[in-house]
């Protein structure tokens, strides 16, 4: 976990840090290169997936697991991401349901000190939206909502980053069949 | 004004002042024992409890503690330490709505006499207190946790553990409101209140179109469904490139070396050019717009030149220039082919 001061330079290096990481070409660049060996190598093992959503699915996969591997491990929704093979997602559906009813009881058996408990944070509409945006985010299924907000913002951005050099690597490629074969 | 069985709220509010007083000269005195050094100082922190801002006053009614806005504005002016007042007023209204709604859904009766006496010395002038407040934050290095807790010795404070674990501090700096109970609990609690707040504005920095809502839930809708937005994205994206995929190893070369150029001109064609492929999704590139892509298109970055270096084959990319100039491809060959050249020199 990031050292972290609360002062007047933690919130802008947050900031910072986040467009640092996910916002610079450089990263972008090592996502790209990264992405586009990963894909050949998919291609290369498996044979040709015929259906749509099957072939989809993959480069979604691939893609995530790069994004992850690109974020080097630091934020708990890329570990998740890397963490998450087929074999241990059954796993992860049993203890997501184990885990869930754990933390529902204990939110609700929690001690209420009188003066200090934020009420905005109880509200219903309040912790059905952390949930749902647990539910969004990976690997954030039980997170303190501190965590949650943490990964959810640097996973939008890594998001974003994704989704630009996808968008670069899809022109490049349509650019260079279209050029083959026109 | 009169003090009733609050006396210690307030003087620790006092005490607060006092200490963030001394600090700009001095290094602070860590014990409960300037308690009684507060006392020299009633009139400054009376002038300073007089400058609370307008609308912390309804805050004040609302929450158990009359300086809790106060408090969310300091931690909040503290942690966005800028040169104007405008982020802190910004959280300021981001707190004082969270405790006004918070007020209005939740009726419980705050029998604390000392709401009555704060509230007609809370009106504050906001540029004073953020003034006051830039000076304390430049000095402290983080949220202070409060001196009477150390003087009455370390208790059990899982709560406390968690978010000093969270922040890495071996403790976390809470400055305590007036008025407001000083247990371990509560004081926990607002910091870690205070970083959900400092996460929610980055958040709300992250997500465009979040700055004009308010509120906590609304935000939050925001964000969620920007979430949503960005993977569907992706999901299409992925369709898109496993259509692409299957004829992609014959184009290798072709494309590490056409894969510079076009990233130099993606920042261009971003915002100019709709996709030239179907875009189901047309605000892929609206959306970028916001985020201004830094990119120097006479720079040749490293993992650029080796790409080419080790690429033998280049008479296909002479090959593309051939081609219409509306054709992207033909722009990544053109760019491509000045790479080239002025690597070559």
């Amino acid at each position: 976990m990031k050292t972290r001061k609360i002062g007047a330079d933690a919130q802008s290096s947050d900031i910072s840090r986040t467009e640092v990481r996910w916002r610079s070409e450089s990263s972008q660049r090592i996502y790209s290169v990264k992405l586009v060996e990963a894909l050949q190598r998919a291609i290369q093992n498996s044979t040709p997936a015929l259906s749509i959503s099957a072939g989809s699915r993959a480069v979604r996969d691939v893609a995530d697991r790069v994004l992850a591997m690109t974020a080097k491990g630091r934020t708990r929704w890329s570990r998740a991401i890397l963490a998450s093979r087929r074999r241990l997602s059954i796993l992860r559906r049993h203890r997501k349901v184990k885990k869930s009813r754990a933390s529902r009881i204990n939110r609700r058996s929690k001690p209420l000190s009188a003066a200090a408990e934020d009420r905005t944070r109880r509200l219903p509409a309040v912790e059905k939206r952390i949930k749902v945006l647990s539910q969004l985010v990976p690997g954030c299924k039980g997170a303190p909502v501190t965590d949650l907000l943490e990964e959810a913002g640097d996973y939008i951005a890594a998001l974003e980053m994704q989704i630009r050099s996808m968008i670069t690597l899809t022109e490049i490629i349509s650019g260079s069949n279209g050029e083959r074969t026109g | 004004m009169e003090l009733p069985a609050r006396s210690n709220e307030i003087a620790l509010e006092y005490f607060q002042f006092h200490d963030e007083i001394r600090r700009l000269m001095a290094p602070p005195t860590e014990n409960a024992s300037s308690f009684t050094a507060l006392l020299e100082l009633p009139h400054s922190s009376a002038v300073e409890l007089l400058h609370l801002p307008e609308p912390f006053k309804y805050s004040a009614v609302a929450s158990s503690g009359s300086l809790k806005p106060y408090f969310q504005h300091l931690g909040a002016g503290g942690m966005c330490f800028s040169a104007n007042s405008a982020p802190v007023e910004r959280a300021s209204t981001f707190a004082v709505e969270t405790d006004a709604s918070s007020h209005k859904v939740k009726d419980e009766p705050q029998a604390e006499t000392t709401e009555s006496d704060s509230n007609p010395i809370i009106s504050l002038s906001q540029p004073l207190l953020s003034d006051f407040d830039k000076e304390d934050k430049g000095q402290m290095p983080g949220k202070r946790k409060d001196r009477e807790k150390k003087a009455k010795g370390s208790a059990k404070k899982s709560k406390n553990q968690s978010s000093g674990d969270a922040e890495e501090l071996p403790y976390v700096h809470v400055r305590a409101r007036r008025g407001e109970a000083t247990d371990r609990h509560s004081l926990a609690e607002r910091a870690r209140r205070e970083k959900i707040n400092a996460r929610m504005k980055l958040l709300r920095e992250l997500v465009p179109g979040c700055n004009k809502i308010s509120g906590t839930a609304l935000v939050l809708d925001e964000i969620i469904n920007h979430v949503q937005t960005l993977q569907r994205q992706v999901e299409l994206l992925s369709m898109r490139l496993a259509a692409e995929t299957p004829r992609m190893d014959v184009n290798l070369d072709s494309i590490f070396t056409t894969e510079s150029a076009s990233l130099v001109d993606q920042s261009f064609s971003n915002m100019v050019y709709p996709l030239p492929c179907s875009d189901p999704q047309p605000n892929i590139p609206r959306q970028y717009q916001q985020y201004p892509w830094h990119l120097n298109p006479l720079q040749h970055p490293m993992w650029v030149r080796e790409e080419l270096k080790n690429n033998p084959i280049t008479s296909k990319n002479s090959h593309m220039s051939d081609d219409s100039p509306a054709n992207p491809a033909a722009m990544h060959s053109r760019a491509m082919e000045k790479d080239r050249a002025m690597k070559i020199e």
